[in-house]
């Protein structure tokens, strides 16, 4: 274990960090605009074409991608908290599954407004979270961690299963179904922010209250309600704000897998276990990590670009396999 | 009354056996992508697997008993709904349904020129499968005179082809000088450019119209990689036909319409966008699908 930083600190270089990937997602793209033609349009001496595509096109996805990572860094650090599972993953899990069939089946019967699928997603990642919680209080796999991401991963088969029944019951919507299987960030409608920023924020405002009886949870059922908190109630309270944040950032920007692993992962080697000192630090890591999978998704291929979803898996699949390997895994 | 129906039943006998003799001396050899085909007479159980297939089917007047949902739709296509009539479904495109096509009982079996090996090897034991060579960029003369002839229409395809030269020369008269087209698929996770070397865009170059560069440049692949936002001028050109899979075209334009990347385009700027079906633009070829490119570019461009 690597000596840790301390939370100041460890803030403070995350916020740089962020400063730094979010200057890198304006400067660079996958189009003709290069990094000094994009510095003089981020201070207004360039053209109209590369003040175009840094002040409208990047900005944009730049937006989505703090919403987005914001809300899965921190539900990856809640979905772990309240699971007491380091491997405890929105996307492993199959909530951004259940996120992205409840769209999938809303736009099979015929629901086609955008804002209609925060709504739509939550429910989804809500029912997942419910399966999670359920799976969780089986016998044997509270003590290990692998079993929960078996049976998350059974899940999340079922739930491809479901979608692929819907395509072949109707192939016309085959198109736009093709989005939900893998997240983007490119080309989301504008008004996309609008109507997620309250998701957003009220998922993390039903976490909030949470943060001192999820560290207590952490020391064991009984302290915790030695302390005076409500277990169950905590756990309800988690679950809802998991659901609202995978549910928002599944709806603006479909199923972006691993960052929910990956952040509280690097929270934990920073700062330590504790979710009073990582949930902050994976607030400001989530964005970092998106950026950097976005930014780097417009340069693989250009002139073309990946979905996001794909670089984040590539990340995240040795995260995954390190935490498992790990000789002693962490308990949380 | 027993004597007359007796011999009026030997009659048509007899003049069913007049009829398909020479049917049977018409014995041909077609020229495939796995090799040589042999077949003789006119077929009369045909499954037409793809839309370029049933296409060909259709405008040489031949009514094939089973056929594939279109890519992206669950029936053939929309514009061969109503020539295809009743007509059995036997899987997708993506995947054929080889027990439903044996259950029809072919006598020949058409499929498109990307047909894999090994599904030709199954289906070739069913019926003579005709598999046209060149695949998708092949010139589509070459490949509908090749469904024509397993057929026994080739003449019947020679005259449909000339109509369809008739009509583009009259039609090039009329069309605007140096002009620039690109046909544009716009999909949920972005937009593609749709290669100048396939169906469409091998007539739009007898029109006379220009291909974009990036369209010109797709010489291996249907189509590119979905484009970035940033290089969305790429696809630009004087008229953009936006294609779409789904029926209703109106919805991929609106998606489109919500990008500013997409509204700077010269051509929407100069409102010649002209939004057209995917499953023709897109997926088809033939002479039924030429005759509806042609009435879109003549309601769009003619003079």
């Amino acid at each position: 274990m690597p000596s840790r930083l301390s939370l100041p600190r460890a803030l403070g270089l995350a916020a740089l960090c962020l400063l730094a990937l979010i200057l890198a997602s304006l400067l660079l793209g996958a189009g003709d605009v290069g990094l000094w033609a994009s510095l003089q349009a981020l201070l207004g001496h360039a053209d109209d074409e590369a003040r175009f595509v840094v002040l409208q096109l990047r900005w944009a996805r730049t937006e989505l991608a703090l919403l987005v990572g914001l809300a899965l860094g921190g539900a990856g650090v809640l979905l772990q908290a309240v699971t007491r599972n380091p491997l405890a993953e929105p996307g492993l899990l199959g909530v951004s599954a259940g996120a992205s069939f409840a769209v999938v089946l809303a736009i099979n019967l015929g629901a086609s407004a955008a804002s209609l699928h925060l709504g739509v997603a939550t429910l989804g990642a809500l029912l997942g979270c419910t399966l999670v919680l359920l799976v969780t209080q089986m016998r044997g796999v509270g003590e290990d961690p692998v079993r929960l991401v078996l049976a998350g991963a059974a899940f999340s088969g079922l739930l491809g299963a479901l979608s692929s029944l819907l395509l072949l019951w109707d192939q016309r919507t085959a198109d736009e179904m093709r989005f939900w299987i893998i997240g983007a960030l490119a080309g989301r409608p504008l008004d996309t922010l609008s109507w997620s920023l309250p998701g957003l924020l009220l998922g993390l405002a039903v976490a909030l209250p949470l943060i001192r009886p999820l560290a207590a949870l952490a020391l064991g059922e009984r302290v915790a309600s030695g302390l005076g908190h409500h277990p169950q109630l905590t756990r309800l309270g988690t679950l809802l704000a998991v659901a609202l944040l995978v549910g928002t950032a599944t709806a603006a920007a479909g199923p972006i897998g691993f960052i929910g692993l990956i952040v509280p992962y690097i929270a934990r080697r920073l700062v330590g276990s504790d979710i009073r000192r990582t949930l902050g630090l994976s607030l400001l890591l989530g964005p970092c990590v998106l950026l950097f999978a976005d930014t780097l998704s417009r340069l693989l291929v250009r002139p073309y670009e990946l979905p996001v979803g794909v670089i984040t898996a590539f990340v995240g699949a040795p995260i995954l396999i390190a935490v498992i390997r790990g000789h002693r895994l962490p308990t949380l | 009354m027993s004597l007359t129906s007796l011999l009026r039943g030997a009659a048509l006998l007899t003049a069913g056996l007049l009829l398909s003799t020479p049917l049977l001396a018409a014995a041909r050899t077609i020229d495939g992508a796995y090799g040589s085909v042999e077949l003789s007479g006119t077929p009369q159980r045909v499954v037409a697997l793809g839309e370029n297939a049933l296409d060909a089917a259709l405008s040489l007047g031949i009514q094939p008993l089973g056929s594939l949902a279109s890519r992206g739709g669950s029936d053939v296509p929309h514009y061969l709904k109503a020539k295809a009539g009743t007509i059995t479904l036997v899987g997708s495109v993506r995947e054929p349904n080889l027990e439903a096509i044996l259950a029809l009982q072919p006598d020949l079996i058409l499929a498109s020129g990307d047909l894999p090996n090994d599904l030709y090897a199954k289906l070739s034991l069913m019926a003579p499968t005709v598999v046209p060579k060149g695949g998708t960029f092949q010139d589509w003369r070459q490949t509908y005179s090749t469904y024509a002839l397993a057929l026994n229409q080739s003449e019947q395809a020679e005259q449909r082809i000339a109509e369809i030269d008739t009509r583009i020369a009259a039609l090039r008269e009329r069309m605007p000088q140096d002009q620039q087209v690109s046909v544009v698929r716009w999909n949920p996770q972005g937009p593609f450019i749709m290669s100048s070397h396939l169906f469409v865009g091998q007539l739009l170059q007898t029109l006379g119209l220009k291909a974009n560069e990036l369209a010109a440049a797709q010489q291996r692949k249907p189509h590119s990689d979905i484009i970035s936002l940033e290089n969305l001028a790429k696809v630009d050109a004087d008229w953009i036909f936006l294609a779409t899979l789904n029926p209703d075209g109106r919805k991929a334009l609106d998606d489109a319409r919500q990008q500013p990347a997409f509204t700077r385009l010269k051509a929407v700027e100069n409102d010649r966008v002209i939004s057209v079906d995917g499953q023709i633009w897109s997926s088809s070829s033939g002479y039924l699908a030429a005759q509806h490119i042609l009435d879109d570019v003549e309601k769009a461009l003619a003079r």
